[in-house]
């Protein structure tokens, strides 16, 4: 069973993967302060509305992991990889991301890693590859 | 697909973005549905009578929903292939990409003589449609026998049968169809 | 409030590659649960039903589901697409309407026709976790994975809720026959299996499993003169988090936490709760969320991962916890349910007997 939707983004999402295009990732700033990344349109402690975006960093901190040593065929890597959570520079939140680090020894939570960025950018989520353990 | 394709806005703020659901499924017929279809594969429309209240069902549920008891292979009963319209629509095909039809036609609601409820969705062949009208007599155009495949969840009656035509015989009177208004 | 109580409870637990639809498959559970209720099937006044058409692929499925109920003549009726403990909730909520007095909720899933691992995807947000296919069990990993991190858990400790679960199973006759059959296995045992999703081991995962479960609920003095033992629902709350599982801290359920908080579990001593914990380390993070202790039994019936037919495990959590009162003689007791991926969303309810 298939179905194509076309959804529509708004102006918080749609900034998010319009930046994804050219390499950039922003968040979302609450009235407190607080940057989440991936952004979104409301503070999720309050509800308010949230129109603040900033740049945050291409890398950032593993805050938590897990191990998929056999893909299913959807996922975005197709050989053993971490699905992690990823703090990103100057963001509060955590991204869920693919992480490709080659084995379950060389993950771990706190280690720091870097976007990998997919070669044709198209304004999607897809546009970060995966992420990558950050060049030393 | 122009607007669902994300390369279409090379510069400009991404405003939407596709999403391709794609889930498959395996489809296991059930005991009931799976007997219906043997029978349509042979000629037959089948039902199951209800030992409680008597009403036929077509097809056959396995149960029945007025008396919520179960039914058997032991309350099935062969039905007519013949039966009266109680409820229709024209359909006017949209020339989408991928559509199959090119002329109105006629989908109809049956009650066929020994069942208690109607077959929905059933196509009407060689009636005029201005000549299409409730209590009209119509009768089963099968499929060749290699073609009739049942729905595999036991809904309506699968390929096995072409459309209905009209049988000539006199109208059945309302009575023997208003309570029926699909 | 007014008081309500199950007065009856039935199911189908775990039924294996069901051919069955899914009407089929709950005509003789809601039966069950009518005639176990001593009530006439006329007498419900409201009825509210819970199951995912996307599960089985058969669209609008949840309205042949009615045909079950004996829909005709019309009944007043409603619809959730969550699991079953939800549709309990709006239940025991039109029963507080007063105008009505009896009430039946019932769910069904049939989980084993589709890819559990990519419909639930469908149930993250379209825009940045479901493109990705996080699959469920790749989501619970990481909330184990926070657990172990914070030192509230070690893998040992997983496998100490899988093997008392599986023990528990061995006299549960609803159980799922694969998870009865695999026997006892010790901590040691389980801990030597491969993983699946790291930190998580196939026993730490649910078996897929079909299944339907009803419940009739009575308001006021009418559950006493139906039922010598009915439970009464003393609490009932329902709470969520944020949806994205980057923004909460994994390792506290804080939406359990309130929903306990605010269906009263802290009043008194509960004697057995029935935890929706469909991974072995939810059970843990659940038992710390509801402020549980150790005079506490969890899940004596194996719970969640000895049998987890989507959309029916809440239910069937909250009706094995009225039967530890109706059958079994205890107090008070607690049914928990939980809906979304990394236990974003919690119900809990707890019940109390007349003795």
């Amino acid at each position: 069973m298939e179905l194509l939707y076309r959804r529509s983004l708004g102006p918080v999402v749609g900034a998010f993967l319009t930046a994804l295009r050219e390499q950039r990732l922003l968040g979302s700033r609450t009235a407190e302060g607080r940057v989440i990344c991936p952004p979104l349109e409301y503070d999720p402690d309050s509800g308010d509305a949230v129109d603040d975006l900033v740049e945050v960093g291409s890398a950032g901190v593993v805050t938590g992991w897990s191990w998929v040593a056999e893909p299913r065929a959807k996922h975005p890597l197709p050989h053993p990889f971490a699905w992690a959570l990823v703090q990103l520079d100057g963001a509060d939140t955590s991204m869920v991301h693919a992480l490709d680090a080659g084995s379950l020894d060389a993950v771990r939570t706190g280690m720091r890693v870097q976007v990998r960025w997919a070669p044709e950018r198209t304004g999607h989520i897809t546009d970060i590859a995966c992420f990558e353990p950050e060049a030393s | 697909m122009t607007d669902t394709d994300p390369q279409v806005a090379d510069d400009g703020p991404v405003r939407f973005m596709p999403q391709l659901i794609s889930l498959d499924y395996t489809v296991r017929t059930n005991p009931v549905a799976a007997a219906f279809g043997e029978a349509l594969a042979d000629g037959r429309i089948t039902g199951h009578r209800c030992p409680s209240c008597s009403l036929v069902f077509v097809p056959p549920k396995g149960f029945c929903p007025i008396c919520t008891i179960e039914t058997t292979s032991a309350d099935e009963v062969v039905i007519e292939d013949r039966g009266m319209v109680t409820a229709w629509t024209v359909l006017t095909p949209i020339q989408y990409h991928g559509q199959q039809e090119r002329k109105d036609y006629a989908l109809a609601s049956i009650l066929l003589v020994g069942a208690d409820g109607t077959v929905g969705q059933q196509r009407l062949i060689d009636i005029p449609l201005d000549e299409i009208r409730p209590g009209l007599m119509v009768e089963a155009v099968w499929a060749a026998p290699e073609d009739r495949v049942a729905d595999d969840r036991g809904y309506g009656l699968g390929t096995a049968i072409d459309g209905w035509k009209a049988t000539g015989e006199p109208d059945a009177p309302a009575s023997e169809y208003e309570g029926h208004t699909l | 409030m007014r008081d309500v109580a199950i007065v009856s409870f039935a199911q189908a637990g775990s039924l294996v590659d069901t051919a069955e639809s899914e009407t089929q498959m709950l005509l003789p559970v809601i039966n069950a649960a009518i005639e176990g209720s001593g009530i006439t099937r006329a007498d419900i006044g409201f009825t509210c039903s819970g199951s995912a058409d996307y599960l089985a692929g058969t669209p609008f499925a949840f309205v042949a589901n009615l045909e079950a109920v004996g829909a005709w003549p019309p009944i007043s009726e409603s619809h959730v697409d969550m699991d079953g403990a939800w549709a309990l909730y709006e239940a025991w909520v039109r029963l507080q309407h007063g105008d009505v007095d009896v009430a039946l909720a019932f769910s069904s899933g049939i989980s084993s026709r589709s890819d559990l691992g990519e419909v639930l995807c469908l149930q993250n947000d379209p825009y940045y976790l479901m493109p990705l296919w996080a699959d469920h069990v790749s989501l619970a990993a990481l909330q184990a994975r926070a657990l172990l991190d914070q030192g509230l858990a070690t893998e040992a400790d997983l496998a100490e809720v899988v093997a008392r679960s599986r023990r528990n199973a061995a006299a549960n006759p609803s159980a799922h026959p694969d998870v009865r059959a695999a026997g006892d296995l010790s901590v040691d045992q389980l801990l030597e299996a491969a993983y699946t999703v790291a930190p998580l081991r196939a026993a730490d995962c649910p078996p897929t499993t079909d299944g339907a479960a009803a419940v009739i609920l009575v308001a006021g003095d009418r559950a006493r003169e139906v039922c010598d033992n009915p439970a009464w629902i003393r609490g009932i709350d329902h709470r969520s988090e944020a949806h994205y599982p980057g923004l909460r801290d994994l390792a506290h359920a804080g939406s359990a936490r309130l929903a306990a908080e605010h269906a009263g579990v802290a009043d008194a001593p509960i004697e057995v709760a029935e935890l929706a914990a469909t991974f072995s380390h939810e059970e843990l993070l659940l038992t710390e969320a509801l402020g549980l202790g150790a005079d506490t039994e969890v899940n004596p019936s194996g719970g969640a991962l000895a049998s987890n037919p989507m959309m029916v495990s809440g239910l069937i959590r909250i009706g094995e916890a009225f039967r530890q009162i109706n059958e079994h003689g205890k107090h008070r007791t607690l049914g928990h349910a939980a809906s979304g991926p990394c236990l974003q969303q919690n119900l809990v309810c707890v019940l109390e007997g007349d003795s």
